[in-house]
């Protein structure tokens, strides 16, 4: 390839880029920035910042002596450097202090409901795709075609109706609400790419520990479970993704909102007073983010294996 | 007891919580959607079978009803066309470089926003670009147009596309990888015999590259379609259907029937409509839209 097509691919793949990203990088801006700021100039990097590098700067170059800031009742005060840049750290975390507070217990809400609801999927998918992979019983096919089916019926038809259902059976703002629908329907994704992966494993590994007087549960404990972590893996993340970033049904079901997750409590704050300061909502978006972004760092390449094996799912 | 009924008894042990669950928490709302929705009630209170009543409702006398239907149309006709262009070529494209280690990055980047939550993009979406001090106006104004300054979202003319264009430039990490997987799973020899015959560059993409990743572009236009005929978050978080009904869509109406007016059979029988819009839409794409695989098998 000519390397000026391959400069004029970059461009195109660069600018692609920063499109996507834009919104994201105006919000990450608002999280350090006061509403009179935002309102004064849309563009503008935060003025916090900004004082602060100069402060950096000042230090650098050994000066000291006393500086001029503006207190929050707009009078000018005479300071030194070191009470300079506490104001004007406190000023850009402020943001990111109050949306905490705000949305901690989310945070906590959403990695219970998350964390239970993907161990459930792993255990219970596992199991039931292994023994649909390994063993013929009667009516297994039926059983494996009772599972799949469900994936026919969209979040649509089901929503109000399943809705109905946890308030009968009591439900309402507990985390069983999210849990036990998130289990039931985040295990048929699960038990398909278990069951492929199940029937890829060798059966001479199954004879051999058959030999060796291994039971059936043994098998499965000491032989298929070692071998089928990246299977885990994608299971587990791909599960995640959708819990965590599931809002209308935590939202419906929080009637009293005492069990908000993170996508409906952030919902709740956008429309509460908290709202009319930016940097606090901002900031709660960003922090939201933070869980994911820690795991897609972490694990990407089991990321990536998950969102191509979806293209299995249909 | 004979080991192969033992066995079978055990096996349906392991599989009862699933299909427990399963039954519990999908087959029985799928079969409450169809029963309640021929009944008028509200949360609680009595129920008054009403028969087919809520579907003729709903489908000629409701004045939301066709209209909301156009809106989801257009919005999931809109979503299509960008879904199936936008990321197929950046996938190509960052396919085209010649290092891994570059091709690896760029799918990454385009990766990176799944980790914030929907909700806060379609938020950031409100407050951010369409705000009245936001991206878009501040723009218009910094370029001396700001007499185009608008709110995007509560004009009437300019709603519904300013939701449809919520995400732009609609390179979805998901769609990439989608399709990256696809042209990397194209085999040599169709790339030497497209280089021998001296086909290359655009004429390549649309002749060669195309026709062999149409299983992805099925997936993806399923997926999209699905995903647009139930569709509502987006309107719930950015216009909740207004200026009016301007950007009203069914899945919207539902859940304002069941959870503002107390309509719940009624919102069901919405549910059941949607269910088979979507339902018949997915038979004919998987009917008559061949995947490569197929066109391949019919050429040999």
């Amino acid at each position: 390839m000519s390397p000026g097509k391959r400069i004029a691919i970059h461009v195109v793949l660069i600018s692609f880029a920063v499109l996507t990203l834009l919104p994201f990088a105006f919000m990450v801006n608002n999280v350090f920035r006061t509403n009179s700021e935002f309102y004064h100039s849309f563009f503008s990097l935060p003025r916090a910042a900004k004082e602060l590098a100069a402060l950096g700067r000042d230090r650098a170059l050994g000066r000291t002596g006393q500086v001029e800031i503006k207190d929050a009742e707009g009078e000018l005060l005479v300071v030194s450097r070191g009470a300079a840049a506490a104001h004007w750290w406190e000023q850009a975390t402020n943001g990111i202090r109050r949306a905490w507070k705000v949305i901690r217990p989310y945070m906590l809400n959403s990695f219970v409901v998350s964390l239970i609801t993907a161990l459930g999927v792993a255990l219970i998918g596992s199991a039931t795709a292994y023994i649909l992979a390994r063993y013929r019983f009667a009516g297994s096919k039926v059983v494996f075609i009772f599972i799949i089916s469900t994936m026919m019926f969209p979040g649509v038809l089901t929503l109000v109706p399943s809705f109905l259902l946890v308030k009968k059976m009591g439900l309402l703002n507990t985390y069983w609400a999210m849990i036990l629908p998130y289990i039931a329907a985040g295990q048929v994704f699960a038990i398909f790419v278990f069951r492929s992966f199940f029937q890829g494993l060798d059966e001479d590994l199954f004879e051999s520990a058959r030999i060796d007087g291994a039971g059936h549960l043994g098998i499965y404990w000491h032989i298929v479970l070692p071998l089928s972590k990246p299977a885990f893996s994608v299971v587990v993340i791909m599960n995640l993704l959708g819990t965590w970033n599931n809002f209308l049904w935590p939202f419906i079901t929080n009637t009293e909102g005492k069990r908000h997750v993170l996508a409906s409590g952030l919902y709740t704050l956008a429309r509460s007073t908290h709202a009319a300061n930016f940097s606090t909502v901002y900031s709660a978006y960003a922090l939201s983010s933070i869980p994911l972004l820690v795991l897609f760092v972490y694990a990407t390449k089991p990321f990536i294996q998950g969102m191509t094996s979806g293209a299995l799912k249909a | 007891m004979n080991w192969r009924l033992r066995s079978t008894f055990t096996c349906y042990t392991v599989v009862l919580p699933s299909l427990a669950l399963l039954f519990t928490f999908v087959y029985l709302p799928v079969f409450w959607a169809f029963s309640k929705s021929l009944y008028e009630f509200e949360v609680g209170g009595p129920a008054r079978f009403v028969g087919l009543g809520n579907y003729v409702e709903y489908l000629f006398r409701d004045p939301t009803c066709w209209p909301s239907l156009l809106n989801m149309l257009l919005l999931t006709a809109f979503a299509v066309c960008m879904r199936l262009s936008f990321p197929l070529v950046v996938a190509r494209l960052i396919f085209a470089l010649p290092s891994e280690r570059t091709r690896h990055f760029y799918r990454i980047v385009f990766l990176i926003p799944i980790v914030v939550p929907g909700v806060a993009v379609q938020l950031i979406w409100l407050g951010i670009v369409y705000a009245d001090r936001g991206l878009l106006n501040e723009l218009l104004r910094m370029i001396g147009m700001g007499g185009m300054a608008t709110g995007w979202l509560s004009n009437p003319s300019t709603a519904l596309v300013a939701l449809a264009m919520v995400g732009f430039p609609f390179i979805g990490g998901f769609e990439v990888l989608v399709y990256y997987a696809g042209f990397a799973s194209i085999p040599v020899s169709v790339n030497e015999a497209a280089t021998l015959e001296g086909c290359t560059g655009v004429r390549k993409f649309f002749l060669i590259d195309i026709p062999m990743v149409l299983s992805q572009i099925k997936l993806i236009l399923i997926l999209t379609i699905i995903g647009g005929v139930q569709a509502f978050q987006n309107v719930f978080i950015l216009t909740r259907g207004g200026p009016g009904f301007k950007t009203n869509v069914p899945g919207m109406w539902m859940y304002l029937n069941a959870f503002s007016f107390q309509r719940m059979g009624y919102a069901c029988a919405i549910g059941v409509l949607l269910f088979l819009l979507i339902l018949t839409l997915t038979v004919i794409n998987l009917k008559y839209f061949k995947s490569a695989e197929q066109l391949q098998g019919k050429a040999s």
